[in-house]
């Protein structure tokens, strides 16, 4: 009779050993052979074992100060983050290679401009409608942006401007002018790109 | 011409009677139309200074120079205002010359005559974590259990005492070993029966349920992480970000779409938005949120101060907890199956617009993979990247040629990622 209580509690146990393997919450249940499926060798997001090498135990670092990927040599953007930079980016124009892809811009204004900006640019987009201030210009219709220069808007995309922020880290300095040139054409300010061949202004792509 | 006269009298005593007079709700209205809010705010520097005591501090004809063309003004020469505009680096006022000078007395009436904020208790900051909850309660499960076994292996120990008591009364006394006590729980009939046949039927009994147990959440499950919802540092929840807010998921995973990582978002994303957002959303008043005040603190960010001296000089990264990890010896690329593919993210990850605390909603095994890469029908038609192999299927069908791989289980023609070498071994595995 004592062997029906050992099967039992035998079962019972395995029955809550087993248990421990599923995954929920804060717990990853049980896995086997861990050091295959956590990278032994440094990668973007592993965190298996803490680099030891690298401040915070990161395996991603900043690229040091002043670095430039290479074939992003000519896309840099000569003026500074200041008011007079932003006063001297009047002069700078479309890219003389700027190649237009309308849905590109649309695309991209989508998904970054929306939502603050609302799809037709009327500053209706969910976060200004939550308590971010909005700018003083009521929408992409208004005179402000027909007649403001496409440098000034490059300039605020690369360093942000007031409440918004940089947005240098998703737009490459192509896909920059691909949105202006959205912009331009939502204000209805024409869809033509400024004369881009204006030799004094100085062109990021070439 | 009498009347004439007498009524230009009457409307000149009128229009001095008008006198102007600064109106408090006007200005309200103007306040919120022409977006003053969105660069100040009354009790704190936002992008431009506090306004409340303005008018104390500024003489009101100073402050309608300002407020109307602030950069003529600065142009005249006025030192207080280049001052001002020096303190805040430089950051512009908008002109505001669609204001009359009686609109902005009516705007800084509003500015004078605004109710002060109510003084709140501060706020506490809840710090604990409180999703323990979940994985105890089976744990709380098996506790409870296992003292049931005991209280039923005690009452089976009192019935035997008992049993022999009466027994010693009526003077038949049995011989009882000591390991009988589980005798004692069994009804009677079950006690009379043969041993060896009890064993057998409760280990039938016990091990189907065990087995059944076992397989459904325990020996299919081990590696397996569907389900897994840690607590974050921050907690941040999709579903209000992607949800309520209908962020694209790109905005803030901008890899997703050029690289093998969807990307974890740096914090300055974080600021685009909460560099001026600042409490939650169902909190009264202004204290900034506890979340929020993480990411703050991650950034060594002072959002009393302005521009570039908010920023500190001691930033430390965030440490999100990683939920989705594929075996390191299984490769997966974000870019092919979104950018090439255009799978929507939902498609793997569930509806995650939804999720308050992310979870992992598929199962990440092989056969999962495999499942979707013999069965899922690819847009080949419409894109490039599969021209070869549209051309391919399209000169197959026409000649008869492997026909039937072409036709999924319902009947129609599609072509599958299996046929574009999803299938092979060495695709994912190097």
């Amino acid at each position: 009779m004592k062997s029906v209580l050992y099967i039992s509690a035998g079962m019972i146990a395995l029955a809550a050993i087993c248990t421990g393997c599923v995954s929920r919450g804060n717990d990853t249940g049980w896995e086997y052979a861990p050091d295959m499926a956590y990278s032994k060798g440094y990668e973007p997001y592993n965190q298996g074992d803490s680099n030891v090498v690298n401040p915070y135990g990161m395996s991603m670092r900043e690229p040091v100060a002043g670095t430039v990927a290479k074939g992003k040599e000519a896309t840099h953007y000569p003026y500074d983050n200041s008011a007079d930079g932003y006063e001297a980016a009047k002069s700078f124009n479309y890219p003389l290679d700027f190649e237009d892809k309308a849905e590109r811009g649309k695309y991209l204004f989508g998904i970054y401009c929306t939502p603050c900006h609302g799809d037709n640019g009327g500053n209706d987009g969910e976060v200004f409608k939550r308590g971010l201030g909005k700018p003083a210009w009521p929408n992409f219709q208004d005179k402000y942006i027909k007649e403001i220069s496409v440098g000034q808007i490059y300039h605020t995309l690369t360093y942000g401007k007031n409440n918004m922020g940089s947005h240098a880290y998703a737009l490459k300095p192509m896909d920059r002018w691909r949105v202006i040139r959205y912009v331009k054409q939502l204000s209805g300010a024409g869809a033509e790109p400024a004369a881009a061949s204006d030799s004094t202004a100085v062109n990021p792509n070439n | 011409m009498r009347t004439l006269a007498l009524a230009a009298t009457l409307s000149l005593s009128f229009s001095l009677k008008a006198q102007f007079k600064a109106s408090a709700e006007e200005g309200k209205k103007l306040y919120e139309a022409n977006n003053c809010g969105s660069c100040h705010a009354f009790d704190k520097k936002v992008v431009g200074p506090a306004l409340r005591g303005v008018n104390q501090r500024r003489d009101e004809e100073w402050l309608i120079k300002w407020i109307r063309n602030n950069e003529a003004f600065r142009k005249s020469g006025d030192a207080d205002a280049n001052a001002l505009y020096k303190e805040y680096g430089g950051a512009a006022m908008n002109i505001f010359e669609n204001l009359s000078p009686d609109q902005v007395k009516h705007i800084l009436e509003y500015i004078k005559t605004a109710p002060k904020p109510a003084a709140k208790a501060t706020a506490v900051v809840a710090d604990g974590d409180k999703t323990k909850t979940d994985s105890n309660s089976l744990y709380i499960l098996l506790a409870l259990i296992g003292i049931f076994i005991i209280v039923l292996i005690i009452l089976g120990k009192v019935r035997n005492t008992l049993r022999r008591l009466a027994a010693e009364q009526d003077g038949t006394a049995e011989d009882e070993g000591q390991g009988s006590f589980i005798k004692g729980l069994l009804p009677e009939k079950l006690a009379k029966m043969n041993p060896t046949v009890l064993t057998v039927f409760t280990v039938v009994i016990l091990g189907g349920i065990g087995f059944v147990w076992s397989y459904k959440f325990g020996i299919t499950e081990v590696g397996v992480q569907k389900g897994y919802a840690p607590t974050q540092p921050i907690s941040f929840s999709h579903k209000l970000h992607a949800g309520d807010m209908k962020l694209d998921c790109k905005y803030c995973h901008i890899g997703v779409e050029e690289s093998k990582s969807a990307t974890i978002p740096s914090t300055n994303i974080c600021m685009n938005c909460h560099k001026g957002v600042q409490k939650a959303s169902t909190a009264e008043g202004d204290d900034i949120s506890p979340e929020i005040a993480k990411i703050y603190k991650a950034l060594d960010y002072n959002p009393e101060k302005i521009g570039a001296e908010a920023f500190g000089s001691n930033p430390k990264p965030i440490r999100w907890v990683r939920i989705h990890n594929l075996p390191d010896h299984a490769y997966f690329n974000h870019s092919q199956h979104v950018k090439v593919a255009g799978l929507a993210c939902q498609t793997c990850h569930g509806p995650i617009e939804k999720m308050e605390v992310v979870q992992q909603w598929s199962s990440l095994q092989m056969g999962w993979c495999i499942d979707c890469h013999r069965n899922a029908g690819i847009d080949a038609a419409n894109n490039n990247y599969y021209a070869a192999l549209h051309e391919k299927a399209a000169k197959d069908l026409k000649n008869n040629k492997n026909k039937s791989q072409y036709f999924g289980p319902d009947g129609k023609v599609r072509i599958t990622p299996a046929m574009n070498g999803g299938l092979e071994c060495a695709k994912c595995h190097y």
